[in-house]
Parts: structure tokens; sequence; C-alpha cells
């Protein structure tokens, strides 16, 4: 079953025609055209696919995209580019908390929304607010202290 | 101590592929589309060990948006590996393991593609399944391969049956050793298997324009996949194009050939581009790279001063269903069974042994984990035996600069003593703690990896460079690094420099992101081409300020006269001129390091790895708490101590040690396969394969010892990707044991084992 829809996506919005089974990563990725948000598993097990829903954090490949119809979804694309980064994507590459970057994304999403709910987290709080968030690569400590630096800077 | 090599701090540069990778705009293979592209799925044995009675494939090649079937039978018939061939792309005859491929499908949507998997009709008979390694070892055990006799095996590689090669490391006479010995310690210690798990699962796109293909695979070795296409498929070498958009991490779980012929080979059938991405679970099960499972027995003779006369041993290795490049894996595990240490008499006889269960290949510091946890545990037991401390022993025993190790090599300048004392003091080993808590120690030993690789180096008109290389960035930031090497041989910043990397059928050739080698070999090469420009840009500048060439230097991004810094032009300014005639082109090579000789070297099955070149050395001190009623270990506190020579890049060379450690914690207490009696994973996904989390963080810290080493990689960097992988497990075991009274004997240590090792 299909159903007709508009997606708000970092502030532009899309008419879709989307079957109401698939997932907002699916169709984030295939039908807008957005890949910054990966797939790193089967089922709401890694948080590459993070992204905000109304400011919210989802899982998008555990949300369904007709869910998303009339709420405002912001996705990796929608916070910096590269020459005027979002000081979490700038402290994430001078922390080092960057290896192979497929993380990248949705820990830099996760950081996100915790950092807009709580703009001075503890060490702990940072680490149990990017629990869901897996990343092979860093060892976290690094990444830890690129969003330690950047709630300072966005403070 | 080593002395420190006089270095300038390592100016800070932010990675070349960072901004691409911070917001979203670096490209993975699966966020790649071709116009008419294909979506290929496989359909797998899903049984352990099968004669193969029918496949079927006409149901599936009738259904509507299906355009290619491939079986066994549409592509050449070609077996393949290193050293051990015993592989075909499909199935044939035979099924040996679970994850292995029956048939591929190129259909107009990945739905459409599994819908035609399904209707592939695929009957059987089932064959005891091999999965124990000691009983696969027996005589009358059934065999994984009933031709192993027929493989065209290369090099000196004992086999037997089950057993798909065979290796010792020797040295003195183990058994007078040991019955000199006051004292004899032996013990057993098991080892299951587990994964790389990179969080990108693999993909592959392939396409065809004439005679030639294009494949952009998330490969850590593009070379190697491009030969292995070549020789499976039939194709010449310059045919073949790999190119590798951004890696989303590999850990040796991407090295080697994996599916980009079966695409390719689709692709080619259909005329249409075919791309095939893995789920999670297929990414645990069918790739030819997981960690070895592996028993060790240990038996170490003792005098009552504190020294080791002798030591036996017994490995055996699981290989799986095929020999990926698992060939060497004894060698190099019996090489970490007798560890870093001096000792006399040695005799340790390692096995790769075949079962029905996925293949083992190079994950990160392939064997070492396990064998230095084998090791190591054993070590603080001897000390126990003796009643010395753990610590204390190994500064007694480990091997120094100017001794002797297990296979006879002597060891240059090394910075082993200095990481035990360096990891031990950090974290204050020895002070008081609470009676759950205590600090286990372990010792750690890799090789480097000397090998050929080349590299172009370039600066346009304007004086910008242009990196251009065979070498792999699988996130280590080693590629990222040589921006640094570059820039320096020039006097220039490493931010003027971009790389070019990953792509066959551009950079020259290099091994890829394995062996923990990029910096050693293509660093090298990058220095070498840097220099010819170096050397091309002190003529010009020689003829404009009217100096000898041999008085110009380079630096701050300008030529100058040696102690006439007025005298001077800028670097552009001469990329300028020599634009308009001869080009500042570098190409670099460079001669590998030498692997030492070891005169009278008495190893059986010598795979090439018992001598090792610019050897690395490690130690790990693990603070751990314990909750005695859940067997639940908490890592609280990891002080590292390395010698990977000179460190060049230090917040990549950081990032390499905390990964290292964070992988190294899963593997001591949650990573391990397990597999149902009929011999398939049980636990293919990540809920139920737990990798650590940010909330299990420990705080890390490291102490780079930096050993002026001679034979190794640029301003004496060795390898150092690996290294930090292979002590963390083993630190903590010492740890728990000391709380537990005894070893955890099997590896991962989960609550449930350390629970009951307590009782
Ligand atoms: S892809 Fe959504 S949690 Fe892994
Ligand atoms: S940087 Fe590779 S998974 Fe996080």
């Amino acid at each position: 079953m299909t159903h007709e829809m508009n997606l708000a996506v970092n502030g532009t919005t899309y008419p879709l025609t989307v079957d109401v089974s698939r997932n907002l990563l699916s169709v984030l990725r295939e039908e807008v055209g957005l890949t910054g948000t990966k797939q790193g598993c089967d089922d709401c097990e890694c948080g590459a696919c993070m992204v905000l829903v109304d400011g919210q954090p989802v899982n998008s490949c555990s949300y369904l995209a007709v869910q998303a119809g009339g709420r405002e979804v912001t996705t990796i694309e929608g916070l910096g580019t590269a020459d005027d980064m979002h000081p979490i994507q700038a402290k994430m590459l001078e922390a080092g908390g960057v290896q192979c970057g497929f993380c990248t994304p949705g820990m830099i999403m996760s950081a996100q929304a915790l950092l807009s709910d709580n703009p001075n987290p503890s060490g702990e709080e940072i680490r149990i607010g990017l629990s869901g968030n897996l990343c092979r690569c860093t060892g976290y400590q690094k990444i830890l202290q690129a969003i330690t630096e950047a709630a300072v800077e966005i403070r | 101590m080593a002395n420190a090599t006089e270095q300038k701090p390592a100016p800070r540069f932010v990675r070349a592929d960072g901004p691409d990778k911070v917001t979203g705009s670096g490209r993975y293979v699966a966020d790649m589309s071709l116009t008419g592209m294909l979506h290929a799925k496989f359909r797998y044995a899903g049984v352990a060990h099968a004669t193969i009675d029918k496949i079927d494939t006409s149901a599936a090649e009738t259904i509507p948006g299906v355009v290619s079937v491939l079986t066994a039978a549409d592509v050449p018939d070609v077996i393949y590996s290193p050293v051990v061939p015993d592989r075909r792309l499909f199935a044939q005859d035979v099924v040996r393991f679970e994850g292995e491929i029956i048939a591929a499908v190129a259909a107009t949507t990945p739905e459409i593609a599994q819908q035609a998997v399904d209707a592939i009709v695929f009957e059987y008979t089932e064959r005891p399944v091999v999965d124990d390694l000691e009983a696969a070892m027996a005589p009358d055990a059934p065999l994984v391969h009933e031709d192993w006799e027929s493989y065209a095996v290369t090099g000196d590689t004992p086999r037997d049956r089950n057993v798909a090669t065979f290796s010792s490391i020797a040295k003195g006479d183990a058994d007078a050793g040991m019955a000199e010995a006051d004292m004899v310690v032996k013990g057993r210690y098991v080892a299951d298997g587990c994964h790389a798990a990179p969080i990108e699962p693999r993909g592959v796109l392939a396409q065809w324009e004439g005679t030639k293909v294009t494949i952009w695979t998330s490969t850590q070795v593009p070379f190697d996949a491009r030969n292995g296409v070549c020789e499976t498929l039939g194709l010449a070498s310059n045919h073949v194009r790999i190119i590798v958009p951004h890696l989303g991490g590999g850990f040796g779980g991407k090295c080697g050939f994996h599916f980009e012929a079966h695409i390719a080979a689709l692709a080619r059938d259909a005329r249409r581009p075919v791309k095939l991405v893995f789920s999670r679970e297929e990414e645990f099960i069918a790739p030819d790279r997981r960690r070895e499972s592996m028993i060790v027995d240990l038996e170490t003779g003792l005098r009552s001063d504190g020294t080791i006369v002798a030591r036996r041993g017994w490995v055996a290795v699981e290989n799986g269903a095929y020999t990926a490049d698992a060939a060497f894996f004894p060698q190099l595990a019996a090489m970490h069974v007798a560890g870093p240490y001096k000792m006399d008499n040695v005799k340790i006889d390692a096995s790769l042994v075949y079962t029905n269960r996925q293949p083992s290949g190079s994950v990160r510091a392939p064997t070492a984990p396990q064998a230095c946890w084998a090791c190591e545990s054993h070590t603080d037991e001897l000390a126990r035996a003796l009643d010395m401390d753990p610590v204390e022993f190994r500064k007694k025993n480990a091997i120094d600069t100017g001794d002797t190790g297990a296979v006879g090599q002597v060891y240059d300048e090394i910075g082993m003593q200095e990481c035990i004392e360096a990891a031990t003091s950090a974290i204050d080993y020895g002070k008081d703690l609470p009676e759950n808590e205590a600090i286990g120690v372990a010792i750690g030993w890799w090789p480097s990896f000397p090998g050929p690789s080349g590299a172009f180096v370039r600066l346009d008109a304007d004086g910008l460079g242009q990196i251009v290389t065979g070498a792999q960035e699988c996130g280590t930031g080693a590629v990222m690094t040589l921006r640094q090497l570059a820039a320096d041989e020039l006097g220039m910043d490493p931010e003027d420099f971009q790389i070019i990397y990953q792509d066959t059928g551009v950079g020259p050739y290099d091994t890829g992101a394995t062996g923990s080698q990029t910096l050693l070999n293509n660093g090298r090469a990058v220095v070498d081409a840097a220099q010819q420009i170096a050397e091309q840009l002190r003529v010009h500048a020689a003829e404009q300020l009217e100096a000898a060439a041999g008085d110009i230097v380079l630096v701050d991004g300008a030529a100058h006269v040696a102690g006439s810094p007025d005298r001077s032009i800028p670097i552009p300014a001469l990329a300028e001129v020599a634009a308009e005639g001869e080009q500042l082109l570098g190409k670099g090579s460079g001669t590998p390091p030498a692997y030492p000789d070891i005169p009278g070297m008495n190893c059986v099955g010598d795979q090439g790895v018992a001598a090792w070149a610019a050897p690395q050395f490690s130690c790990h001190a693990v603070h751990v708490r314990l909750d005695p009623d859940t067997g639940v270990t908490r890592v609280l506190n990891v002080s590292c101590a390395h010698d990977s020579g000179t460190i060049i890049n230090p917040i990549a060379a950081h990032g390499q040690v905390e990964g290292g450690v964070m992988m190294g914690i899963g593997q001591a207490l949650t990573e391990g396969t397990q597999y149902s009696d009929d011999g398939r994973q049980l636990n293919a996904a990540l809920l139920e394969y737990k990798l650590q989390t940010f909330a299990d963080l420990p705080t890390i810290t490291t102490a780079f010892i930096q050993t002026p080493t001679t034979e190794a990689g640029p301003r004496g960097a060795k390898g150092l990707a690996e290294a930090p992988n292979v002590p963390t497990a083993a630190a903590i075991a010492n740890g728990i044991a000391k709380l537990v009274g005894q070893p955890v004997r099997k590896l991962p240590m989960t609550a449930e084992r350390v629970w009951e090792a307590s009782q």
C-alpha cells in the first residue's frame, strides 16, 4: 500500500509516494537522495542511522517514513557544511573523533540531540547519551573529548 | 631507557577525508548508484556440510525483474586462495559452511532479487559436521576436503587430512630443558572465534564497458581484490579496475578477495551495473575473514631463581571450511604462545585445522590476542608458582635490547622493558585497591611487514600538491599521514596536499590496509617521490637565487639559501616556472627494509613469520572491578605503553591504541561466536554479539616508547594499527584471575564463565 506525503528534510519539503511499510532511512537515502545517514545493522542495534525528528533523536531504520509526515527531519546534511561546520563537526575532526567515518553522522546527530537537551553534560551523561551509537574504530575516548569541547563552544 | 628520537612536535592537521566524513558528503559503496543499476543477492548453503544433489534455478529465472542467475556452471572452474588453493566462487558438489554461496541473482530491486534467491531449489544430503578442533585431527575424523591431497599447495607446507597447514617454532632442546627444570607448570586455554565487525556492512558495485570492468568495493586490499577477479574470471590485470570510495572500517574483515568477482560476473551477464550491499547478518556469516578459535596447551619449566628454562606448546588454530589467508597462522600463533621472553629451549607445534565453519582470516593482529591471552595467563601462573610478583617476573624474563628470542632472533634496540615500566608506573601498579578490584598486566609483540609499495607526488603550477598512491585508507589515518611526510620533505604544509588513493587504475601497487604496513611502506614511497621533487625545486631555486643547489633548503613554503634567510623564493613561484618545462613529478618506491636473517633457524613448515622485521612491543596494565555475585567485569582504567618506533602522527597513533583497546575489551569479555550443534552461527546480530559501547569506555592512557629503529619505515616508524589489539584481553584476564584465584580458561571471559571459575 502506498501513501502520498510531504516529507520535510533539512528545511526542504519533498512530495513523495512511499510504501507504508518503508522505513525513514531507506526513503531518505533512496528517494530524497541524502546518503549521509548510514545503515550499519538490520534492526536498531548500531545508531549509524540516527536522525532528528522534530529535534528528537530516532533510529531512522526503525521509524516508518509515513510517521515523519508533518514533522521536520534533520539529517547530518542539515547540520553544517564543509566550509561552515557545526561545532560538533569541527571538534570531532580536531580531536581525532573520526576514523573510518561510518558511525560519524549518527554519532554527531546523537550528540546534537544530547547537547540541545543538556548543554552542559558530564562525561558520564555523554557516555550514557551516546551508548546507542556503536563505533568500532576510535574507542570513543576522542569522541568524548570532541563532544565535551563542542559543548563548551556552543554554550 | 631507550632514547626518544629528537622530533619537532608534529603539526596538528585535520585529516583530508575529514570534512567528507563529518558532513555526510563522503561516499561509501552503499551510497553509490549508477544508471540502470540492478541489485544482487546471494543464495547461501544454509547448511554446514552437505553433498549437493540438485540446484534448480528455473523458477527463479522466470520471476519478472530477474535479469541474471549464476551458479558454478556459469563461471570458469578455478580453485583459488593463496598457499592452499581450496575454494571456488560458487559451491560445486559439496558445501562446507553455512555461508557458502551456491547461486547469485541480479534483479531490478533488492526485494525481487531476494524473492528469486528464495525460489532457487537446493536439495542436498547432509554430511557429518566437523566442528571440534581436536576431534578433527583424529585419524578417522570425517574430512572437510576429501580432495585435500590434490590441492596445488605452494611452499614448504606440511599437511595431513584436516590439518591444512602445520608449522613449528623450535630452539635448543625442549625435552632436555624440561628435565632440568625445578618446577613445571601446565595449562590449557581455549578461545572462541570472533568477528572484525566493522560498522559498515560491505558493498560491491560493478560496471562493464566493453571488455573492461570497474568495481567499486569496500575492500581493504584493492590490488588483492583485483588479482582475485582476474584469477577467477580469467581477465587481464589492466582490464579490471578496483576503486574503493570511503571505506567504513575493516579490521582485517575486509582483507582478501571476497565478492567482487561474483558481482562482476553478474554485471557481465546482465549487461547492466550490479550492486550488492550486505545486511549485518550476512556481514557476520559470509566473509572468509573472522578471528579464528584456538586451543593452546602450554608447559613451562622454571628454575627456582625465576628463569624460564624450557617451553613446550601445542596449538590448534581453527581454519574453518576454506584456507583464506590463514596458512601462516599456526606459526604466528606459536610465536605469540612463546611470547617476548628469553628461553633457551622451545618447541611449539601448531596446526591449522579445517572445520565446517566460516573460514578464518586476517582480523587485526591475527592469532595474537588469543595466543597472547594464553601465554600471558600462563605467565601469571608461572609467577604464582614461584610466589613472585607477575610484573617482576616479566621484567626478569622479557627480552631487552641485545637479547635472543624464541627462535634465535637477536633484537637490536627495542623498548620492551621500557614499555613494562611505563605502563605499570602510569597506573601506579601495586597501590592498595578495594578487594573486588585488581590490576592485571600483560605484554605483547607484533612484527612489522616490509614490502613493495609505490606512490606518485606532483606539484602543479600553483604550487599545490597531489599525492597519487595505491595505498588504502581504512580509517586508521595512515594514508592521511602521507600528506605530512610529503609536506615535511618539501618544506610545505600538509594542508597543501590532497590525496588520490585506493584506485588500482591510478595509483602504483601497494599491499593495502593490512599488516599495519601503510606508513612503513607507502610512507617510504611518498618520501622517495617527494625527495625527487625537492631536488627539482632546489635546482630551480639555485638558478633563481644564484647559489649552489646543495645549499638550498626548503622550509616554510619557500626555498632559501642556507645561512641567508633573506635570499629566498616561494615554492609556488618555482612551481610556476617548472610548469613551463620539466614538470614537478616524483615517482617513489624505495627499497623495503630487510627481514632479519636467523642463521640455523630450526622451524618446520616455515611460513615466514618467525623472523620479525622491526618488531613492535607493548604492555597494557588494566584496572578491573569484578562483581562477585554476577561475574560481571568492569574495566576502569587501561594504561598502555607501545614501542612502535617513531610516532609521526600522534592523534592518529593515540586513536589506534584507544580503538584497539576497546576491541580488546570486547574480545576479553563479550565477543565470541556461538554455534549450534549443526554448525550455524547463533549470534549473528549486534544485539547478540556485543561490541563495547560508549557506556563501557574506561580511561585509556598511552605512552609511546619511541625506540630508534634502523630497518623500519620513514624516520624509524614501525607499524601500529594491530599492536594495540594484542595484550588487552590478556591483561584483563590477569586482573580477573587475581580476583577469582585462578585463570578463566575460556575466552571471552563472559560473566557466566567468570562466575563459574569463582565457585
Ligand atoms: S541502522 Fe539503524 S540502528 Fe543500525
Ligand atoms: S569511526 Fe569507524 S566506526 Fe566510528
